[in-house]
């Protein structure tokens, strides 16, 4: 079955189209990355797969394991395995870590009908977790995002998702503000969760993080519409001629 | 003059005889002054500014019963939800404003420390509440403090003496039993710390039963001298139908620091002063307060902070979490009076509404008359983050769950600032903000 099947997506903000005939399909091992300008509607293809309630989906389907991903709500997507990074990973003032990975493993074990896992158990993994994406001791202690650099606040995403191990990770600019080491790092993460069950979903503007983890598919997407989908050679083509010569074509 | 003012000044003209300090000159002069002092200016209206958001009208109105020594049918296991658990908490315990020896508990107290009833400490030697009586607040809208003045039963009394280390937490644990007809219950505390002492004391109310609508209107006076160090928490945990107006004053000498740190989420109505003298260089007084309200409840907190010396630091924050139709107030005022240097002041409020029908008003009030100052403040009030809201959901938590956590996390700051950590466990699960509170997750037990 197909981890992910989006078909003629079409999806609004405001009342104003962002995706205007979207179809991707992601199989169990398959790792695909987005390109593509600012505004060309990649972050709008996240948030609508996560369930963010402000972008509005006027056409086409998503099914996610054969599920109808619009009728779930982001909680229950979360539950059966998607996982989004966010681009701009949000500050929770007074809620530690620890907590809320406690609270968000409890919640995706409930899902599964699994019991929660004790206390010394979680925290001890979790700990070797972080430490292994280089997260000081006292990280799980401090404040979600509060006072995070921006390449801290992708290690964090990062560290949720190896936390959740998610069936479909859709990852938006994990690599922004990282710099190479950081970049290495974070890459060897995500590597270590690429397995036949599991398909993710890159959204990137950098070739960068492409040559550390690299997809077996490359789209393009502009104007709300994928225009070129390639192999992992386009990343460097991109790269070297850069969007113009795509937008002329799709204009 | 209405019955219910009478029926105080009859009560009073009934018991002057036999209240505790009667047999004291210095006693029933203040008590008699009270009296006469509330007999003229009557309870606060909303004509008063400081009394503007916050009708008195029922308390006016009704006519209650003053005191009753009611523990009768009150088992001590009545009790345990209330009490914190930890080995060693000194705990006196007070039923419908009277003090209850048997249900208290001051077996390890250190020497050097005296805690009981103010009653009987008071008809055995007056004079030790002589130095209290002297910073008592004045003014027309004054007329809760007043009352208590006039009519106060008994109380807690602690003195610590000079160089003094209270290890252990004290627990005043006040408590009103079911009853009913509406009464009243209002206790004097008076907490005196020597000079290089240590404490923390944990003043606390709570309900037993079910009651009728009732009054808690206890004044606390808290006496710092030369560098003590002290901790005061405030609990005001009563059921529904109470009504809870107090006055808390302080007076901090030279070198002193006070943690204050009040917690609200229960009484239908709930009214609380805290007003504090800077009176020596180099004291330091953070006052914080965290109030949760929802259903009706109407909560009013007013802090006044005088910076009467120089060299003098004050902090305030303050946090209301209001859901449903509840209404919330804060008006802080903070004052350096002319010739005044060298002084530092701080004052947040951050609210947080969980509903459109809450509502607070939150108001600093600023009076500076010396030059020489540094002084902040600033109000905020906004509603749970969507984007937090929607961030906690991806992450698979329940709309409830997430916004629970996030409330959680808004009172956090204020539950950080309670020390030992058996305390800060308790109190987040007596004020339950956003349910869910668990010791285990807290900063510094891992």
């Amino acid at each position: 079955m197909n981890i992910l099947e989006v078909r003629d997506l079409h999806v609004s903000v405001m009342h104003k189209p962002v995706l205007r005939g979207v179809d991707l399909v992601l199989h169990g091992g398959g790792i695909h990355a987005i390109m593509g300008p600012n505004g060309s509607g990649k972050s709008t293809l996240a948030h609508v797969l996560a369930g963010r309630d402000d972008a509005q989906v006027t056409a086409g389907t998503m099914l996610y394991q054969g599920m109808d991903v619009l009728a779930m709500t982001p909680e229950i997507r979360a539950g059966a395995g998607m996982f989004l990074a966010f681009q701009n990973p949000v500050e929770i003032p007074g809620v530690s870590n620890v907590r809320l990975l406690k609270e968000a493993s409890n919640a995706h074990r409930r899902y599964l009908q699994l019991p929660e896992m004790d206390a010394m158990t979680f925290r001890s993994q979790l700990q070797d977790r972080a430490r292994r994406l280089g997260l000081a001791d006292d990280w799980l202690l401090r404040a979600v995002n509060v006072g995070f650099s921006g390449g801290e606040k992708k290690r964090n995403e990062l560290l949720q998702m190896l936390v959740l191990e998610p069936h479909l990770a859709i990852l938006d600019e994990i690599d922004s503000g990282l710099d190479i080491d950081a970049l290495t790092t974070v890459a060897e993460g995500i590597n270590s969760l690429r397995d036949a069950q599991r398909a993710m979903l890159l959204i990137t503007h950098y070739p960068r993080l492409l040559d550390l983890v690299v997809p077996d598919k490359v789209h393009v997407l502009i104007g709300g519409r994928i225009v070129l989908t390639g192999g992992p050679e386009l990343a460097g083509q991109l790269e070297a001629r850069g969007y113009g010569w795509l937008a002329e074509e799709h204009s | 003059m209405n019955t219910a003012m009478n029926s105080h000044q009859a009560h009073f003209i009934a018991h002057a005889a036999t209240l505790p300090g009667h047999d004291s000159a210095l006693i029933h002069a203040s008590r008699q002054a009270a009296m006469q002092r509330f007999m003229g200016m009557g309870f606060p209206t909303r004509k008063l500014e400081r009394w503007k958001h916050t009708s008195t009208r029922v308390i006016a109105q009704t006519v209650y019963r003053h005191v009753n020594p009611g523990c009768v049918g009150l088992d001590p296991a009545d009790l345990d939800p209330h009490l914190i658990a930890r080995q060693g908490i000194h705990r006196l315990v007070f039923i419908n404003g009277l003090f209850v020896n048997s249900l208290s508990d001051m077996s390890a107290l250190p020497g050097g420390v005296q805690a009981g009833s103010l009653a009987r400490v008071v008809n055995e030697s007056p004079g030790v509440v002589a130095g209290c009586i002297e910073t008592f607040p004045t003014g027309d809208d004054q007329g809760f403090s007043e009352l208590n003045h006039a009519l106060w039963p008994d109380g807690a009394f602690v003195h610590v003496s000079t160089g003094t280390r209270l290890t252990q937490p004290l627990h005043l644990l006040f408590i009103t039993t079911a009853s009913r007809e509406p009464m009243i219950t209002q206790p004097w505390n008076v907490l005196i710390f020597g000079s290089d002492t240590h404490a923390l004391v944990v003043e606390h109310y709570v309900t037993l039963g079910h009651t009728t609508h009732h009054l808690t209107n206890p004044y606390t006076s808290l006496i710092l001298d030369d560098r003590a160090h002290v901790h005061h928490l405030l609990l005001l945990g009563e059921r529904l139908p109470a009504n809870h107006v107090g006055t808390v004053q302080v007076t901090q000498k030279a070198g002193s620091h006070l943690g204050s740190h009040l917690f609200a989420n229960g009484g239908e109505r709930t009214r609380q002063e805290v007003h504090v003298t800077l009176a020596g260089a180099e004291a330091e007084c953070a006052l914080d307060g965290l109030f949760f309200a929802s259903g009706r409840q109407h909560m009013d907190f007013q802090t006044s902070m005088h910076h009467a010396c120089g060299h003098t630091r004050s902090r305030q924050l303050y946090k209301g979490i209001l859901d449903e139709q509840s209404r919330g107030v804060f008006n802080g005022v903070i004052r350096v009076p002319p010739g005044v240097h060298h002084t530092q002041s701080r004052q947040t409020t951050a609210n947080l509404l969980l509903s459109d029908t809450a509502e607070i008003d939150a108001r600093p009030q600023l009076e500076i008359h010396s030059d020489a100052v540094q002084c902040s403040h600033g109000a905020t009030v906004g509603s749970l983050d969507p984007d937090a809201l929607f961030y906690l959901q991806s992450r698979g938590l329940d709309v409830n769950a997430a916004r629970a956590l996030l409330i959680h996390g808004f009172a956090e700051e204020l539950l950080q600032r309670v020390a030992p950590a058996e305390v800060r466990g308790w109190v987040g699960r007596s004020l339950n903000p956003g349910e869910g509170v668990r010791d285990e997750d807290r900063p510094g037990i891992v």
